[in-house]
């Protein structure tokens, strides 16, 4: 089943597919979703609402995407790498979709903990 | 929707059903972080109370150019007649002086314009105009039909009619009026008068810090009217709305509006030596992007 991310307000309507959604960043009153054909499109919707949003519209879709700060989600599936003392981490399908993003670093190294436990369970199935 | 808007910036979380809140080390408890707000609310009060004692008492402004509006109309704003400017020294040199200062523990730089005019502009500034000493983005632009938020006169032509943000900025005849009101009559006089006016979120009230649901952090930046003075205020970095606006109130501001924040924010000022120094980025994403400016 395919999972979409609808964002009505106002006189705007957009729908995205929740697999092609890469990361949304917060820049001020603005947010600005990104997704995997390298369009970004700017809303006027706060990153709260936006997490609330894919919480409640996407299901068990929705456990792909983290947040991570006040001014990041991200999805999962295209987590290439993270580093904590740069403060960064990059988005990839390594296959042309590259973003490099800057993130706090406590976050960032309680996500990679995440993570790095996630990955340890399911190899342990 | 509360816990979510109360995120930190420490934090992760996963999304979705499963919804996993980070466990941060040393994450602060309720009790510890209302014992900070309790420290943080006495230092504001006392950096107030400092910044009132100690801010320099210039002379006071001719009552003809104080706030001379409707007074059936309540409101709340300060106006000064920005070519009479208390900090104006005895050169006729148009400059913008820059002052650093940290409150509260919050880095802001404040910019005085001097011997110059506002007025305000839409489009794309010329980088080239050497007439401009200070400049910075006044009124947000709308997500949906990138039209400029709020109501927005430019040389007596209304571009943008709204009150969904109750602070204002109105220039009549060269003096700048920062205040909060839901009906101006500033802005029946700005279309009269081929004067300006723009909208935007308040943050200081006749020296109270107003209410706001921002509540996302970025740099911030600020119109700001003290004593008679205008001047723009930003934070070096990242900010609270509250946060700049107490520490606007603890410098003795008496009326500020926010101005387009976030690093990326164009706009410049000429210094005292002459020299053009740039803030954000030279990106122009929207036609209707628009700017208050000094003019000498």
């Amino acid at each position: 089943m395919k999972h979409f991310l609808v964002i009505s307000k106002g006189t705007e309507y957009i729908r995205i597919p929740a697999d092609q959604l890469v990361y949304i960043s917060a820049d001020g009153n603005y947010s600005e979703i990104v997704t995997h054909d390298n369009r970004k499109r700017i809303v006027t919707i706060q990153m709260g609402q936006l997490a609330d949003m894919i919480t409640n519209q996407l299901g068990e879709a929705g456990d792909d995407f983290a947040r991570i700060g006040r001014s990041l989600i991200i999805n999962r599936n295209f987590l290439h790498s993270i580093d904590s003392a740069k403060q960064q981490i990059v988005l990839s399908d390594c296959c042309g979709c590259y973003y490099e993003l800057k993130a706090p670093r406590e976050a960032l190294a309680g996500f990679k903990a995440y993570i790095e436990e996630v990955d340890k369970n399911e190899r342990g199935r | 929707m509360n816990e979510v808007d109360n995120f930190r910036d420490d934090e992760f979380r996963v999304l979705g059903h499963h919804d996993t809140k980070s466990p941060v080390p040393g994450e602060p408890t309720r009790r510890t972080r209302l014992a900070a707000s309790i420290v943080s609310a006495i230092l504001v009060i006392a950096l107030g109370v400092l910044a009132i004692v100690f801010w320099p008492k210039e002379k006071p402004v001719s009552p003809s150019n104080r706030n001379s509006e409707n007074a059936e109309i309540k409101q709340h704003s300060e106006r000064t007649n920005v070519e009479s400017s208390i900090f104006s020294t005895e050169t006729n040199a148009s400059y913008t002086e820059r002052i650093d200062t940290t409150v509260n523990g919050l880095s802001v730089s404040i910019y005085i314009p001097h011997n110059a005019t506002a007025e305000l502009m839409v489009g794309k500034p010329n980088i080239a105009d050497k007439d401009i000493i200070l400049i910075a983005q006044a009124a947000d632009i709308r997500g949906d039909n990138y039209r400029i938020l709020g109501a927005f006169i430019l040389k007596g032509e209304p571009l943008s009619w709204g009150r969904s943000r109750e602070g204002y900025c109105a220039i009549i005849d060269g003096e700048i009026t920062v205040g909060t009101s839901e009906n101006s009559p500033l802005f029946e006089k700005a279309t009269e008068t081929e004067g300006y006016f723009f909208r935007q979120f308040p943050m200081v009230t006749d020296g109270t810090v107003a209410k706001t649901a921002q509540n996302n952090e970025t740099r911030r930046k600020a119109l700001c009217s003290r004593n008679g003075q205008v001047f723009i205020a930003t934070t070096a970095e990242p900010a609270y709305f509250d946060d700049f606006a107490q520490a606007l109130a603890a410098l003795g501001v008496d009326n500020a509006i926010s101005l387009v924040g976030s690093s990326t924010a164009f706009g410049w000022y000429i210094n005292a030596a002459g020299e053009h120094i740039q803030f954000g980025e030279d990106i122009h994403k929207y036609e209707n992007e628009n700017y208050i400016l000094w003019r000498q």
